[in-house]
Protein backbone atom coordinates (compact mmCIF):
# COMPACT_ATOMS: atom_id res chain seq x y z
CA UNK A 1 0.00 0.00 0.00
CA UNK A 2 1.08 3.38 -0.81
CA UNK A 3 1.68 6.03 1.64
CA UNK A 4 -0.32 9.11 0.58
CA UNK A 5 -0.56 12.81 1.86
CA UNK A 6 -4.42 12.26 3.13
CA UNK A 7 -3.02 9.46 5.56
CA UNK A 8 -0.34 11.47 6.81
CA UNK A 9 -3.08 14.42 7.19
CA UNK A 10 -4.95 11.75 9.13
CA UNK A 11 -1.84 10.33 11.63
CA UNK A 12 -0.94 13.83 12.16
CA UNK A 13 -4.32 14.99 13.56
CA UNK A 14 -4.28 11.73 16.37
CA UNK A 15 -1.10 12.86 17.57
CA UNK A 16 -2.49 16.35 18.23
CA UNK A 17 -5.87 15.08 19.36
CA UNK A 18 -3.45 12.85 22.23
CA UNK A 19 -1.37 15.62 22.82
CA UNK A 20 -4.10 18.08 23.93
CA UNK A 21 -5.47 15.29 25.87
CA UNK A 22 -2.52 15.07 27.71
CA UNK A 23 -2.06 18.78 28.44
CA UNK A 24 -5.56 18.84 29.95
CA UNK A 25 -4.87 16.29 32.07
CA UNK A 26 -1.67 17.58 33.61
CA UNK A 27 1.52 17.10 31.79
CA UNK A 28 1.98 19.94 34.34
CA UNK A 29 5.14 20.47 36.43
CA UNK A 30 5.00 18.35 39.75
CA UNK A 31 5.05 20.63 42.78
CA UNK A 32 8.67 21.49 44.47
CA UNK A 33 9.81 20.11 47.02
CA UNK A 34 10.72 22.29 50.08
CA UNK A 35 13.20 22.48 52.74
CA UNK A 36 16.73 21.22 52.57
CA UNK A 37 17.74 18.15 51.11
CA UNK A 38 20.58 16.01 51.70
CA UNK A 39 22.02 13.93 48.48
CA UNK A 40 23.17 10.15 49.63
CA UNK A 41 24.67 8.79 47.06
CA UNK A 42 21.78 8.48 44.24
CA UNK A 43 19.16 9.12 46.40
CA UNK A 44 17.77 12.50 47.54
CA UNK A 45 16.61 13.26 51.40
CA UNK A 46 14.15 15.42 51.36
CA UNK A 47 13.43 17.59 54.62
CA UNK A 48 9.99 15.93 56.55
CA UNK A 49 7.54 16.79 59.50
CA UNK A 50 9.34 15.27 62.16
CA UNK A 51 7.52 13.20 64.80
CA UNK A 52 4.92 14.42 66.42
CA UNK A 53 2.25 13.28 69.35
CA UNK A 54 -0.96 16.09 70.11
CA UNK A 55 -4.17 15.73 71.45
CA UNK A 56 -7.17 17.33 69.52
CA UNK A 57 -10.89 18.88 69.94
CA UNK A 58 -11.49 15.16 70.91
CA UNK A 59 -9.28 14.42 73.17
CA UNK A 60 -7.51 12.13 70.95
CA UNK A 61 -3.75 11.62 70.19
CA UNK A 62 -2.90 12.56 66.77
CA UNK A 63 0.53 11.91 65.05
CA UNK A 64 2.29 11.39 62.09
CA UNK A 65 0.82 8.13 61.97
CA UNK A 66 -2.48 9.79 60.99
CA UNK A 67 -1.63 11.83 58.31
CA UNK A 68 0.60 9.25 56.14
CA UNK A 69 -0.73 8.59 52.99
CA UNK A 70 -2.85 11.56 53.40
CA UNK A 71 -2.20 14.98 52.00
CA UNK A 72 -2.40 18.08 54.74
CA UNK A 73 -2.44 21.65 55.34
CA UNK A 74 -0.86 22.82 58.73
CA UNK A 75 -1.28 26.39 59.99
CA UNK A 76 -0.93 27.74 63.46
CA UNK A 77 -3.01 29.96 65.63
CA UNK A 78 -4.99 30.44 68.66
CA UNK A 79 -8.83 31.03 69.66
CA UNK A 80 -8.15 34.50 71.32
CA UNK A 81 -6.34 36.18 68.49
CA UNK A 82 -7.55 39.28 67.15
CA UNK A 83 -5.52 40.31 64.53
CA UNK A 84 -4.68 36.93 61.31
CA UNK A 85 -6.30 34.43 62.72
CA UNK A 86 -9.68 34.79 62.16
CA UNK A 87 -8.96 35.72 58.58
CA UNK A 88 -7.06 32.97 58.40
CA UNK A 89 -10.15 30.81 59.69
CA UNK A 90 -12.01 32.03 57.03
CA UNK A 91 -9.83 30.95 54.40
CA UNK A 92 -8.92 27.67 55.87
CA UNK A 93 -13.29 27.12 56.31
CA UNK A 94 -12.51 27.48 52.17
CA UNK A 95 -10.32 25.17 52.31
CA UNK A 96 -12.24 23.22 54.16
CA UNK A 97 -15.34 23.60 52.62
CA UNK A 98 -13.70 22.82 48.86
CA UNK A 99 -12.11 19.34 49.95
CA UNK A 100 -15.58 17.65 51.43
CA UNK A 101 -15.33 15.33 48.50
CA UNK A 102 -11.37 14.34 49.08
CA UNK A 103 -11.24 11.79 52.11
CA UNK A 104 -7.16 11.62 51.52
CA UNK A 105 -7.62 15.56 52.51
CA UNK A 106 -7.23 16.58 56.04
CA UNK A 107 -6.57 19.73 58.31
CA UNK A 108 -4.28 20.70 60.78
CA UNK A 109 -4.36 23.94 62.68
CA UNK A 110 -2.44 24.03 66.09
CA UNK A 111 -2.74 26.26 68.60
CA UNK A 112 0.11 28.53 69.58
CA UNK A 113 -1.59 29.44 72.80
CA UNK A 114 -1.88 25.99 74.34
CA UNK A 115 -2.87 27.57 77.99
CA UNK A 116 -5.95 29.48 76.72
CA UNK A 117 -6.70 26.96 74.28
CA UNK A 118 -7.23 23.81 76.13
CA UNK A 119 -9.17 21.11 74.67
CA UNK A 120 -12.67 21.45 75.82
CA UNK A 121 -12.02 25.69 74.22
CA UNK A 122 -10.80 24.11 71.01
CA UNK A 123 -13.99 21.25 70.84
CA UNK A 124 -16.61 24.41 71.64
CA UNK A 125 -14.61 26.08 68.75
CA UNK A 126 -14.22 23.68 66.24
CA UNK A 127 -18.50 22.83 67.09
CA UNK A 128 -18.76 26.52 66.44
CA UNK A 129 -17.03 26.53 63.30
CA UNK A 130 -19.51 24.07 61.98
CA UNK A 131 -16.53 21.41 61.30
CA UNK A 132 -15.99 17.40 61.62
CA UNK A 133 -12.98 16.65 63.77
CA UNK A 134 -12.31 13.96 61.28
CA UNK A 135 -11.33 16.07 58.03
CA UNK A 136 -10.25 19.18 60.77
CA UNK A 137 -7.87 18.56 63.86
CA UNK A 138 -7.33 21.33 66.17
CA UNK A 139 -4.54 20.15 68.62
CA UNK A 140 -2.90 21.42 71.59
CA UNK A 141 0.19 20.16 73.59
CA UNK A 142 3.32 21.22 75.11
CA UNK A 143 3.56 24.85 74.22
CA UNK A 144 7.36 24.23 73.22
CA UNK A 145 6.35 21.10 71.19
CA UNK A 146 4.42 23.27 69.02
CA UNK A 147 6.98 25.99 69.02
CA UNK A 148 9.91 23.54 68.03
CA UNK A 149 7.96 21.89 65.25
CA UNK A 150 6.49 24.79 64.07
CA UNK A 151 10.12 26.54 63.70
CA UNK A 152 12.25 23.29 62.64
CA UNK A 153 9.74 20.97 60.63
CA UNK A 154 7.06 23.54 58.86
CA UNK A 155 9.59 26.97 58.99
CA UNK A 156 6.37 28.92 60.49
CA UNK A 157 6.95 31.41 62.88
CA UNK A 158 5.46 31.35 66.30
CA UNK A 159 6.75 32.61 69.67
CA UNK A 160 5.32 34.31 72.28
CA UNK A 161 6.02 37.80 72.82
CA UNK A 162 4.41 40.04 75.15
CA UNK A 163 4.95 43.85 73.44
CA UNK A 164 2.64 42.36 70.22
CA UNK A 165 -1.09 43.49 70.44
CA UNK A 166 -1.63 39.90 70.84
CA UNK A 167 0.89 38.52 72.94
CA UNK A 168 2.25 36.46 70.20
CA UNK A 169 4.59 36.40 67.48
CA UNK A 170 3.46 34.08 64.29
CA UNK A 171 2.62 33.92 60.63
CA UNK A 172 -0.36 33.15 59.05
CA UNK A 173 0.93 30.73 56.60
CA UNK A 174 -0.57 27.52 55.62
CA UNK A 175 1.84 24.85 54.60
CA UNK A 176 0.51 22.12 51.92
CA UNK A 177 2.17 18.69 52.80
CA UNK A 178 2.13 15.74 51.15
CA UNK A 179 1.62 11.95 51.80
CA UNK A 180 5.08 11.03 52.61
CA UNK A 181 5.26 14.15 55.38
CA UNK A 182 6.80 16.77 52.81
CA UNK A 183 6.65 20.27 52.60
CA UNK A 184 5.25 20.49 48.97
CA UNK A 185 3.73 24.55 49.15
CA UNK A 186 3.70 27.73 51.50
CA UNK A 187 1.10 29.89 51.34
CA UNK A 188 -0.13 33.48 52.58
CA UNK A 189 -3.30 31.89 54.69
CA UNK A 190 -4.73 35.57 55.01
CA UNK A 191 -4.68 36.13 51.16
CA UNK A 192 -8.08 34.82 49.01
CA UNK A 193 -5.68 34.52 46.13
CA UNK A 194 -2.93 32.81 47.72
CA UNK A 195 -5.56 30.26 49.45
CA UNK A 196 -7.18 29.53 45.40
CA UNK A 197 -3.62 28.87 44.54
CA UNK A 198 -3.33 26.18 47.53
CA UNK A 199 -6.68 24.60 46.39
CA UNK A 200 -5.11 24.39 42.78
CA UNK A 201 -2.08 22.77 43.73
CA UNK A 202 -3.98 20.45 46.91
CA UNK A 203 -5.54 18.96 43.41
CA UNK A 204 -1.77 18.71 41.48
CA UNK A 205 -0.79 16.81 44.29
CA UNK A 206 -3.66 14.36 44.66
CA UNK A 207 -2.90 13.23 41.01
CA UNK A 208 0.59 12.31 41.88
CA UNK B 1 -42.66 67.80 29.68
CA UNK B 2 -41.71 64.20 29.57
CA UNK B 3 -41.86 61.98 32.49
CA UNK B 4 -38.13 61.53 32.53
CA UNK B 5 -37.97 65.58 33.35
CA UNK B 6 -40.52 65.55 35.95
CA UNK B 7 -38.41 62.65 37.89
CA UNK B 8 -35.23 64.28 37.81
CA UNK B 9 -36.74 67.54 38.77
CA UNK B 10 -38.18 65.79 41.68
CA UNK B 11 -34.86 64.40 42.47
CA UNK B 12 -33.42 67.51 42.39
CA UNK B 13 -35.55 68.93 44.99
CA UNK B 14 -35.57 66.59 47.54
CA UNK B 15 -32.00 65.92 47.39
CA UNK B 16 -31.40 69.71 47.64
CA UNK B 17 -33.75 69.82 50.18
CA UNK B 18 -32.60 67.39 52.53
CA UNK B 19 -28.45 67.28 52.23
CA UNK B 20 -27.05 64.51 53.38
CA UNK B 21 -25.54 66.09 56.72
CA UNK B 22 -21.46 66.42 55.79
CA UNK B 23 -20.80 65.94 59.35
CA UNK B 24 -23.05 62.46 59.47
CA UNK B 25 -20.94 61.58 56.10
CA UNK B 26 -17.30 62.34 57.93
CA UNK B 27 -18.00 59.83 59.99
CA UNK B 28 -19.44 57.10 58.20
CA UNK B 29 -16.22 57.91 56.06
CA UNK B 30 -14.11 57.19 59.10
CA UNK B 31 -16.15 54.81 61.12
CA UNK B 32 -16.05 52.56 57.40
CA UNK B 33 -12.16 52.74 57.71
CA UNK B 34 -11.67 52.26 61.73
CA UNK B 35 -13.97 49.11 61.15
CA UNK B 36 -11.94 47.78 58.58
CA UNK B 37 -8.74 47.85 60.85
CA UNK B 38 -10.25 46.98 63.98
CA UNK B 39 -13.80 45.15 63.31
CA UNK B 40 -13.83 43.58 60.04
CA UNK B 41 -11.06 40.54 60.45
CA UNK B 42 -13.83 38.72 62.75
CA UNK B 43 -17.41 40.24 62.18
CA UNK B 44 -16.33 40.20 57.87
CA UNK B 45 -16.51 42.99 56.10
CA UNK B 46 -20.04 42.69 55.13
CA UNK B 47 -20.54 42.44 58.45
CA UNK B 48 -22.18 38.73 58.60
CA UNK B 49 -19.74 37.60 60.86
CA UNK B 50 -18.32 33.86 60.86
CA UNK B 51 -21.00 31.09 61.57
CA UNK B 52 -21.27 30.76 65.38
CA UNK B 53 -17.67 31.90 66.14
CA UNK B 54 -18.25 35.52 65.36
CA UNK B 55 -21.81 36.85 65.33
CA UNK B 56 -23.23 39.23 62.37
CA UNK B 57 -23.23 42.56 63.03
CA UNK B 58 -25.47 43.04 60.19
CA UNK B 59 -29.14 42.55 61.36
CA UNK B 60 -28.10 42.02 64.68
CA UNK B 61 -31.01 42.62 67.07
CA UNK B 62 -28.25 42.68 70.08
CA UNK B 63 -26.28 45.77 68.13
CA UNK B 64 -30.08 47.51 67.85
CA UNK B 65 -30.63 46.89 71.67
CA UNK B 66 -27.71 47.30 73.07
CA UNK B 67 -26.12 50.71 72.48
CA UNK B 68 -24.15 51.08 75.70
CA UNK B 69 -23.10 47.71 75.99
CA UNK B 70 -21.59 47.85 72.26
CA UNK B 71 -19.64 51.21 72.90
CA UNK B 72 -17.92 49.53 75.92
CA UNK B 73 -17.35 46.23 74.39
CA UNK B 74 -15.47 48.07 72.02
CA UNK B 75 -13.02 49.78 74.71
CA UNK B 76 -13.27 47.05 76.96
CA UNK B 77 -13.99 43.92 75.33
CA UNK B 78 -17.00 41.57 75.64
CA UNK B 79 -17.18 38.06 77.35
CA UNK B 80 -19.45 35.27 77.99
CA UNK B 81 -22.47 34.13 76.88
CA UNK B 82 -24.15 36.18 74.71
CA UNK B 83 -27.16 35.80 72.22
CA UNK B 84 -27.74 37.29 68.73
CA UNK B 85 -30.96 36.97 66.69
CA UNK B 86 -31.84 33.87 68.65
CA UNK B 87 -27.93 32.38 68.47
CA UNK B 88 -25.93 32.00 71.23
CA UNK B 89 -22.11 32.93 70.99
CA UNK B 90 -19.42 32.77 73.38
CA UNK B 91 -16.06 33.79 72.75
CA UNK B 92 -14.62 36.73 74.38
CA UNK B 93 -13.84 39.50 71.91
CA UNK B 94 -10.94 41.87 72.85
CA UNK B 95 -11.35 45.45 72.96
CA UNK B 96 -9.61 47.91 71.60
CA UNK B 97 -8.46 50.30 74.80
CA UNK B 98 -6.67 52.83 72.33
CA UNK B 99 -10.16 54.08 70.78
CA UNK B 100 -11.02 57.70 71.52
CA UNK B 101 -14.35 58.63 71.95
CA UNK B 102 -14.52 60.24 69.03
CA UNK B 103 -13.14 56.82 67.16
CA UNK B 104 -15.86 55.25 69.09
CA UNK B 105 -18.71 57.48 68.26
CA UNK B 106 -17.41 57.46 64.26
CA UNK B 107 -17.61 53.33 64.46
CA UNK B 108 -20.78 53.00 66.08
CA UNK B 109 -22.24 55.86 63.68
CA UNK B 110 -20.89 53.51 60.77
CA UNK B 111 -22.66 50.39 62.55
CA UNK B 112 -26.11 51.79 63.24
CA UNK B 113 -26.33 53.20 59.63
CA UNK B 114 -25.09 50.31 57.45
CA UNK B 115 -26.41 46.98 55.91
CA UNK B 116 -29.71 48.28 55.72
CA UNK B 117 -30.32 50.30 59.15
CA UNK B 118 -30.71 54.05 59.59
CA UNK B 119 -30.08 55.41 63.09
CA UNK B 120 -28.44 58.92 62.23
CA UNK B 121 -25.13 60.46 63.68
CA UNK B 122 -24.51 58.87 67.08
CA UNK B 123 -22.51 62.19 68.40
CA UNK B 124 -18.82 61.71 70.56
CA UNK B 125 -20.04 63.72 73.31
CA UNK B 126 -22.82 61.16 74.08
CA UNK B 127 -19.76 58.27 74.28
CA UNK B 128 -18.48 59.54 77.19
CA UNK B 129 -21.34 59.22 79.79
CA UNK B 130 -21.84 56.08 78.28
CA UNK B 131 -18.35 54.93 78.62
CA UNK B 132 -18.83 55.88 82.69
CA UNK B 133 -21.48 53.26 82.78
CA UNK B 134 -19.42 50.16 81.74
CA UNK B 135 -18.32 47.46 83.77
CA UNK B 136 -14.58 47.02 83.14
CA UNK B 137 -13.24 43.59 82.75
CA UNK B 138 -9.93 43.11 84.05
CA UNK B 139 -7.61 42.10 81.19
CA UNK B 140 -6.91 38.69 80.25
CA UNK B 141 -3.09 38.81 80.39
C1 LIG C 1 -11.12 38.89 67.54
C2 LIG C 1 -12.38 38.93 66.89
C3 LIG C 1 -13.24 40.17 67.08
C4 LIG C 1 -12.92 41.46 66.76
C5 LIG C 1 -11.62 42.00 66.20
C6 LIG C 1 -14.10 42.23 67.07
N1 LIG C 1 -15.10 41.43 67.53
FE1 LIG C 1 -16.99 41.96 68.06
N2 LIG C 1 -17.37 40.12 68.72
C7 LIG C 1 -16.49 39.05 68.65
C8 LIG C 1 -17.06 37.94 69.37
C9 LIG C 1 -16.40 36.58 69.53
C10 LIG C 1 -18.28 38.37 69.88
C11 LIG C 1 -19.23 37.56 70.79
C12 LIG C 1 -18.86 37.89 72.23
C13 LIG C 1 -19.41 36.93 73.26
O1 LIG C 1 -19.61 35.78 72.96
O2 LIG C 1 -19.59 37.38 74.41
C14 LIG C 1 -18.46 39.74 69.43
C15 LIG C 1 -19.59 40.51 69.68
C16 LIG C 1 -19.80 41.77 69.19
C17 LIG C 1 -21.04 42.52 69.29
C18 LIG C 1 -22.32 42.09 69.95
C19 LIG C 1 -23.01 41.00 69.22
C20 LIG C 1 -23.57 41.37 67.86
O3 LIG C 1 -23.29 40.65 66.91
O4 LIG C 1 -24.28 42.38 67.74
C21 LIG C 1 -20.83 43.72 68.65
C22 LIG C 1 -21.82 44.85 68.50
C23 LIG C 1 -19.46 43.73 68.22
N3 LIG C 1 -18.87 42.53 68.52
C24 LIG C 1 -18.88 44.79 67.56
C25 LIG C 1 -17.52 44.85 67.25
C26 LIG C 1 -16.85 46.03 66.78
C27 LIG C 1 -17.52 47.36 66.49
C28 LIG C 1 -15.53 45.71 66.62
C29 LIG C 1 -14.40 46.63 66.21
C30 LIG C 1 -14.14 47.74 67.08
C31 LIG C 1 -15.38 44.31 66.96
N4 LIG C 1 -16.60 43.83 67.37
C32 LIG C 1 -14.20 43.60 66.88
C33 LIG C 1 -15.28 39.03 68.01
C34 LIG C 1 -14.60 40.15 67.57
Amino acid sequence: MKYTKEMRLHWTKWVWLALMAIGCTGLDKPLPILGPREVDGADTLYHTIAPFRFVDQDSAVVTNADFTGKIYVADFFFTSCRTICPIMKTQMLRVYEATTEMPDVLLLSHTIDPEWDTVALLHDYAERLGVESRRWHFVTGQKDSIYKIAQTSYFATAMEDRSEPDGFIHSGAFLLIDRRGRIRGKYDGTKEEEVNRLIGDLKRLRRE
Amino acid sequence: MSKRWIGLVVVLWVTACSPIDPKLKQYLVEGERLYVLHCSNCHQRDGQGLRRVYPPLAGSDYLKENLPRVICSMKYGLQGEIIVNGIMYNQAMPGVPSLTELELAEIATYLYNSWGTQTGLIDARRIGPLLDSCARPRPRR
